[in-house]
């Protein structure tokens, strides 16, 4: 399991540089020209010009920009935006403010998901299994936004239970419960599909009938057995998903003016600021190959049979 | 970008609008506009933008730190909020005898928030700093006029032409000169009748000596002139203002303290204006402009007015393309576009039918330069196209920058030119607007494209030199006509404002003739408040005016 892990770990390396490499190569392809948008409507001077090309080395060659960019990275620098304000300090200020979103919303949509793909799984065709059904069906069919204008709308301006907007950088669990529930919402209908369908299955195989003829009580041989076994791929989906809700949140952090990663990354990318986009995307790769691992280890506990050794 | 008035702007203008202007800070006099009364101190926040630079006033042309900059630093001259008209705040006097020498007294006592006195230096010294070349400053364009310009830039090639032999000659413009504390001079390389308008600007506006010894720190933490100081500046959070006690001019403000609040969203500031969690943002999103809906959830909270923006679309030089060479043509196609309705349809109104290429909110305007060929007629227009030998092109295009709100507009444009004249034409979005502006500068975008211009001072001229003379740096269209150009160089030698408005009027009408570019609209700018704040109007610059809104 030492071992693994600590291969895993430096598997990482590799992965980490190439992935920087890459985005750096595509932020640097990109056409167009880094200062045109930086002066408004009209051209920038070209002291201007000079002036911003020169303090982002944007004169050089790539493989030089990148080097640059590498050597300093090194010395933990991350570099400073397009519009001067170092990358480090607002990964500091926006990774907490995502995290903690995207942790709720994970959480809320294990906890409402499997709930409710376990209860539709064992009791498939009644009542509560199609209700489930066709409200899964409608969260699915709902892109995010307009669920998340509604939920704005209605819970924040109109009732005024939830506030409308976060307003500060540092959001407490009720300013941001209501972003949260919107980003799980998505999500919960994927876990609780994939939770039942995968349990549905589990409770027709093999195992399933020998415990329960074994004299095992069906809460044992279902919370046991089938709940364990089916539970894995919901595990992967679970990791996908909240690297993918860190990086993937800009539609509702711009509606609840959130100051989280997702914002900052969309916007960087619109402004061709590569120290941005690259510091930013670098730090969800991490947290993409981190959180891949857990789930890979967590497979080890599910299932026995999967080992690591 | 700004919103719905603004969202004119920005829908309108593109991403960063421009903004130069503005000068937003103001209002006739002092305190005693209020209109709806409403106390003295308290405190407010506003919808804010991140600024894309430093906040140093001569590196800030966008409207995100222009709007900080406007309310931290006081120029010689104050434009009127209601007419834009300019009055002296630091100046005690501008005078001049032939256009070309210019002597400015300061008025005494005014100062900076360190302390320091504002004195003829800090001008002279900001000015060469803004000119001179390697300190890449964004608005040293606006020294142009001033002698000795050419001589601070860098002359090399390439990517950096500050490098060996290109390096500027000179750091400082020969045209300025210190008397006393509070006395200097301005010699123009060539005449020019509105330099004092010019002058509000926030590219002219004085420094303090610290921010020559740590230029980098300042941009962090301006220390200004204005009525307001800066105390905090919360990177892609928040900018907190507070009121200058010292401060001695006229144009103060009634509130104690301004937050603006950085919204990634026009749509999240509004919501919180109506839970009363923002006090005004100076942008109403599209969503809340259909049926005018923002009068609804905010009665009487809310203003709409006309501000310093065009929206022009522009005809590709004629070297790139001489498809749209014959003014006919161009006038045709100008005929063919159904303003009113496009405003009405996609602009839910808030936008005004342009008529010329001058916005109404400036000295100069002339309604209705433009005449019949701003006119909808789509008989008359085919007409034209059939008397110029009809369109030799395959179709009309008509390009824009698809990172804003441009696709409707361009795509309701093209669909009005089709039906009235029966040629194709096609709304073709590029990527950013830094890619299609660099398309625009290379030379390489044919056919149409949209174009935007807000003023950088309220006066005709900022409407016509920079973008139709000879080799201006906003002439997008390679625009060429002595004749118009030797009308705005008489123009500028004239010493009497209405002699020299009349001739920019003049030089005016000649765009209608040959059309170089189309007017479309003038920007509107629309706001809305909570019901904790009052006295809440808009500048001429589609900015809030700080000197009148107040704590109820």
């Amino acid at each position: 399991m030492g071992t693994y892990i600590i291969r895993r770990i430096l598997q990482m390396i590799p992965v980490i540089l190439g992935a920087t490499f890459l985005i750096f190569a595509m932020v640097f392809a990109l056409p167009g020209d880094p200062v045109a948008g930086k002066c408004g409507e009209r051209p920038c001077s070209p002291a201007y010009r000079a002036a911003y090309i020169q303090k982002y080395n944007l004169d050089k060659p790539l493989p030089v920009q990148y080097g640059k960019y590498v050597l300093n990275l090194a010395k933990g620098d991350l570099g400073t935006t397009s519009n001067n304000i170092p990358v480090a300090d607002q990964l500091k200020l926006r990774v907490p403010v995502t995290g903690k979103l995207a942790l709720m919303a994970v959480l809320i949509e294990t906890g409402i998901g499997i709930l409710a793909g376990v209860l539709t799984g064992i009791r498939r065709g009644g009542f509560l299994d199609n209700l489930v059904l066709v409200s899964t069906l409608v969260l699915i069919s709902i892109p995010i936004f307009v669920i998340g204008n509604l939920a704005q709308l209605y819970l924040g301006t109109r009732l005024g239970w939830f506030p409308v907007t976060v307003t500060s950088s540092n959001p407490s669990v009720y300013q941001l419960l209501l972003p949260a529930i919107v980003l799980g919402s998505l999500s919960v209908a994927y876990v609780s599909r994939l939770m039942r369908t995968n349990l549905v299955e589990n409770l027709r195989s093999d195992y399933v009938r020998t415990a329960i003829s074994k004299g095992l009580t069906k809460r044992r041989a279902y919370g046991l057995h089938a709940l364990r076994n089916s539970l894995i791929p919901v595990v992967t989906f679970i990791g996908f998903d909240f690297g993918a809700l860190l990086g993937g949140a800009v539609v509702t952090e711009g509606i609840f003016n959130i100051p989280g990663i997702g914002g900052y990354v969309f916007r960087a990318i619109r402004v061709r600021d590569g120290a941005s986009v690259v510091g930013a995307v670098t730090f969800l790769v991490i947290v993409y190959l981190v959180v891949n691992l857990l789930v890979d280890l967590l497979y080890g506990l599910l299932d026995p049979r999967i080992s690591h050794e | 970008m700004r919103g719905t008035a603004r969202t004119v702007a920005v829908a309108a203008m593109s991403a960063v609008a421009l903004l130069a202007a503005g000068c937003g800070s103001g209002d006739s006099g002092g305190d005693d506009t209020s209109a709806a009364g409403g106390k003295t101190g308290g405190e407010i926040t506003v919808r804010g933008c991140n600024p894309e630079n430093p906040l140093v006033p001569s590196n800030t042309t966008e409207t995100c730190g222009g709007n900080v900059i406007d309310a931290i630093f006081s120029k010689l001259v104050h434009y009127d909020a209601e007419t834009a008209k300019p009055t002296n705040d630091l100046a005690e006097s501008i005078d001049t005898t032939d256009n070309q020498n210019f002597t400015v007294k300061l008025k005494q006592g005014r100062k900076f928030h360190d302390g320091t006195e504002i004195k003829a230096k800090n001008f002279v010294d900001a000015w060469n700093y803004a000119a001179y070349g390697p300190n890449g400053q964004s608005s040293g364009y606006f020294m142009e006029p001033i002698e000795g310009f050419g001589d601070t830039q860098c002359t090399g090639e390439g990517d950096d032409p500050c490098a060996g032999a290109g390096k500027a000659k000179a750091d400082k413009l020969t045209g300025l000169k210190v008397v006393d504390d509070y006395t200097f001079t301005i010699k123009t390389s060539e005449k020019v009748s509105n330099l004092p308008v010019r002058l509000g600007y926030s590219a002219f506006s004085p420094l303090p000596d610290v921010f020559f010894t740590d230029p980098k720190a300042f941009g962090d933490k301006p220390v200004g002139s204005g009525p307001y100081k800066l105390d905090a500046w919360n990177k892609e959070q928040s900018i907190v203002l507070s009121k200058f006690a010292d401060y001695s001019g006229d144009f103060g403000g009634k509130v104690d303290k301004i937050t603006f609040k950085i919204y990634q969203q026009s749509d999240a500031a509004y919501n919180d204006v109506i839970a009363n969690n923002l006090d005004i943002t100076d942008e109403i999103p599209t969503s809340a402009l259909i049926d005018e809906k923002y009068k609804q959830d905010l009665p009487d909270r809310n203003a709409e007015k006309e501000t310093g923006v065009i929206q022009t679309v522009t005809f590709a030089p004629t070297k790139v393309d001489p498809n749209y060479a014959d003014p006919k043509i161009r006038h045709a196609i100008s005929m063919a576009i159904d303003r009113d309705t496009i405003v009405k349809q996609i602009f839910n109104g808030t936008r005004q039918p342009a008529t010329g290429w001058v916005s109404p909110v400036v000295d100069g305007y002339k309604a209705d330069q433009c005449g019949e060929w701003c006119k909808y007629d789509p008989a008359k227009a085919k007409a034209l196209l059939q008397e110029a030998g009809g369109f030799k092109g395959d179709k009309i295009t008509l390009s824009y920058n698809a990172d804003a709100a441009h696709k409707d507009w361009t795509e309701a444009t093209c669909n009005s030119i089709k039906q009235a004249l029966g040629v194709d034409c096609v709304a073709t979005g590029v990527v950013d607007f830094a890619t299609f502006r660099t398309q625009i500068g290379e030379r390489k975008m044919k056919g149409m494209f949209r174009t935007g211009w807000q003023m950088d001072y309220p006066s005709i001229e900022n409407f016509l030199a920079p973008i139709f003379k000879t080799g201006a740096s906003s002439n997008d269209g390679d625009y060429s006509n002595p004749e118009f150009d030797k009308l705005l160089g008489e123009a500028a030698a004239e010493q009497d404002a209405a002699a020299a408005n009349s001739k920019y009027q003049q030089a005016e009408a000649l765009l209608a003739t040959d059309m170089p570019a189309i007017p479309m609209w003038y920007g509107k700018t629309t706001m809305g408040w909570s019901d904790k704040v009052t006295g809440v109007k808009i500048t001429a610059f589609g900015t809030i005016d700080f000197t009148s809104v107040a704590v109820k």
